[in-house]
């Protein structure tokens, strides 16, 4: 097709050109390097199949300099699992009742288990097994990621070619810790943060330390070692099942959907949403939010995060002309989340504390707006009438959906103005009919109600009458049974006392 | 040795600004920052999170300042606020008894949750209004005194007393700080202290000159 087009278009394009450089008689491809589809494949594993063996080269190489180390913390963990069994088949029970309740449970173990089986002893004496792996046809998704995590690890090498001495020492450090972190997937998530963190403490000391880097440049070469690491290890640090993160996730979201009914006024934001950059900022804000999920880099997420803020802070500063405080902010950033209910916020703080460079997080800016975020985050979960405004009944009957605010202040305003909002918003109007719809079979149901108890009053009832009835039928007409007059001809002696003796026979002599 | 020849170490602090709403949190931290107050010409988009650097006896200073929101209904939060901070600063309206009180309840709480590892400075904005003034010097100088912070006076308005006390807070933070460093024995134990968030970057791992910046009293 894109041949013919092309003549047509008076571009002339040897029939040569057009086959695969390898002269197999297929046509090539310039996104493949002019290679045809088959023969760009076999080229492209065998790349990444060499890439593959020295990576376990190296790593087993390292490995085996750090056997005694990995060894000794092997027993220890062995060691703690037999001490602690009980929590184990517990988990184990959970796990496959939480793959019912959410489908991103089986797409997370399956991405766990496919890490698990880069690692396991199995591919590591025989890494010709990863081939076919590599080829059979993986989902999109972990596909991309796994192009991502390519991506990163060639930046990363990229960015280390320019330290020359130092850059070979680091490469060789983060590798090692990944293979390390590998053998420790069953810690708990305090464990793999507290690793995770002692590496980079260390590896700054030392950068400081040995091979005397400026701090700024120190600090560089950490948020890079940070990217390439928290990319390699994201699939197995993030929300693990080692914790209960999934679940607190799925309690924050539904919380979220809870308090749908909180308004802007609630919580007393000062943004005014009528003016059409506030309400952009709000909309961008809400994305931006959103988007953490996405990212893999505790640094990235922090980057939404911060993004987000700025967005409320023009936000604001356009409402009230002037620099927003943290009285204004928070607030806002409260609603903006109550808004975006952002996919997995728990696991998203855990993971950005946990695995975090501390320096960061502490201090800067972006720590700052992380921390108002987990401000944010607890105060909807510990959000109450009082920290509304409201009554404990008001409340109440909003929470439990009996009324919601726009509907509550219609019932006094509703002979003035009310009807506007109806076909303003289509979701409030379908919400309305589905009320009525509610309410109607709410009635309908009290009278069917109604009726089936007087059905069963008269049931009960009707027995009673029925004997009343029958009662009484008996008492008019009683029932005179006449006496009998047992009329037995022999039997009555009575009436043979007074007969006259019986004659006796008498013999007359004659 | 120092590769840079720089002096050496730089400090970095965290700074809460805890009290009341409308007690003048924003105003006193865009003055010392900005030095600006109520002004059109504000460039900043937020004032919540400042920074200000200093340079004090030849040490730098990064001063992060956080301001927190003071709504009754966000006081719970404050854990999460003031958690690895080394100072905080205490505003009070002197107008208002009420923002003095909440004072109190702040500084009980911080001395429950974090010690004396915090380094507070009590502050009394607003004395331009004087005349209004609810909160005695004498019953806010001995409560100050008692609780072992400082005890300042300001107007963001006028701009007095802000430099100073900021400048105060910096210097009992950098003590703090150093007497922290001396008691983990210097040198390759120093994850802890970073990890509270006072990143201690230094090319030497010696002896600090101590006595360098005492100038407390």
């Amino acid at each position: 097709m894109s041949q013919r087009t092309e003549r047509r278009g008076g571009i002339h394009v040897d029939q040569s050109d057009l086959l695969c450089k390898k002269g197999c008689g297929y046509y090539g491809n310039a996104g493949w390097l002019g290679l045809c589809s088959k023969c760009w494949r076999e080229d492209y594993q065998r790349v990444r199949q060499k890439q593959i063996q020295d990576d376990w080269a190296l790593a087993e190489k390292l490995q085996r300099e750090e056997e005694a180390a990995y060894a000794s913390s092997h027993g220890a963990q062995t060691q703690s699992q037999s001490t602690a069994p009980q929590p184990h088949p517990g988990h184990a029970s959970l796990g496959p009742f939480s793959k019912f309740e959410e489908k991103k449970t089986n797409e997370k173990t399956r991405k766990v288990t496919t890490v698990k089986k880069f690692f396991s002893p199995s591919s590591r004496t025989a890494p010709k097994k990863e081939t076919p792996e590599g080829k059979t046809p993986s989902p999109s998704v972990s596909r991309r990621a796994s192009f991502d995590t390519d991506q990163v690890t060639k930046d990363f090498a990229d960015f280390l070619k320019n330290l020359h001495k130092p850059g070979r020492e680091i490469q060789k450090q983060c590798r090692a810790f990944i293979v390390n972190m590998s053998g420790k997937k069953d810690l708990g998530a305090d464990e793999l943060s507290e690793c995770v963190q002692d590496f980079y403490q260390n590896l700054a000391d030392r950068l400081m330390g040995h091979f005397k880097g400026s701090s700024e440049s120190v600090e560089q070469v950490m948020d890079q070692v940070e990217k390439y690491i928290m990319t390699r290890l994201y699939k197995s640090v993030f929300c693990p099942e080692t914790t209960d993160d999934e679940k607190k996730d799925l309690a924050t979201q539904n919380r979220i959907r809870a308090l749908h009914w909180v308004t802007i006024e609630m919580l007393c934001v000062s943004m005014d949403e009528e003016i059409p950059e506030v309400s952009e900022n709000v909309v961008k804000a809400i994305t931006d939010v959103i988007e953490m999920d996405s990212k893999r880099v505790p640094r990235d997420k922090l980057g939404c995060i911060t993004h987000c803020s700025k967005q409320i802070f023009s936000a604001i500063r356009t409402t009230k002309n002037e620099p927003a405080s943290a009285d204004d902010f928070l607030p806002a950033l409260i609603y903006i989340v109550l808004k975006a209910n952002p996919p997995r916020l728990q696991s998203n703080i855990l993971y950005i504390t946990r695995f975090c460079n501390p320096s960061r997080l502490m201090t800067g800016e972006d720590g700052y707006y992380f921390t108002n975020l987990c401000c944010a985050a607890a105060f909807i979960e510990k959000l109450d009438a009082q920290s509304l405004n409201l009554s404990p009944e008001e409340f109440e009957r909003y929470m439990s959906g009996q009324a919601s605010p726009r509907c509550n202040s219609s019932e006094g305003d509703w002979t003035r103005a009310e009807p506007p909002p109806a076909p303003v918003n289509p979701v409030l109007a379908q919400l309305n009919h589905n009320l009525e719809v509610l309410s109607g079979l709410s009635s309908r149901q009290e009278t069917l109600m109604e009726a089936a108890q007087s059905l069963q009053a008269d049931l009960l009832s009707w027995p009673g009458s029925v004997q009343r009835e029958v009662d009484d039928v008996l008492a008019k007409y009683p029932l005179e049974v006449p006496s009998r007059t047992v009329s037995a001809i022999d039997d009555n002696d009575v009436d043979n006392d007074n007969l006259p003796p019986p004659l006796t026979p008498q013999v007359f002599a004659g | 040795m120092a590769a840079g020849g720089t002096g050496g170490r730089t400090y970095s602090f965290k700074v809460v600004l805890l009290g009341e709403g409308c007690v003048g949190k924003t105003s006193l931290v865009l003055r010392y920052c900005e030095n600006k107050f109520n002004d059109k010409h504000i460039t900043t988009l937020q004032a919540s999170f400042l920074t200000k650097k200093l340079n004090i006896t030849g040490k730098r200073v990064n001063l992060a300042i956080w301001d927190t929101a003071g709504q009754e209904r966000f006081h719970a939060l404050g854990p999460i606020y003031y958690r690895d901070s080394n100072g905080a600063v205490l505003v009070y309206d002197i107008t208002d008894e009420d923002s003095f009180q909440k004072v109190k309840n702040w500084v009980k709480e911080l001395r429950k949750m974090l010690g004396n590892e915090i380094c507070l400075c009590i502050v009394g904005n607003k004395i331009d209004l004087d005349k209004d003034r609810h909160v005695s010097v004498e019953e806010a100088e001995s409560y100050a005194e008692s609780v072992g912070a400082k005890h300042y006076h300001s107007s963001a308005k006028l701009n007095k007393g802000i430099e100073e006390l900021f400048l105060d807070l910096c210097k009992r933070m950098m003590e703090t700080a150093q007497a922290e460093e001396r008691l983990k024995g210097n040198g390759a134990s120093q994850s802890a202290s970073s990890r509270r968030g006072v990143q201690i970057v230094d090319d030497e791992p010696q002896a600090t000159p101590a006595g360098g910046c005492c100038s407390s009293g």
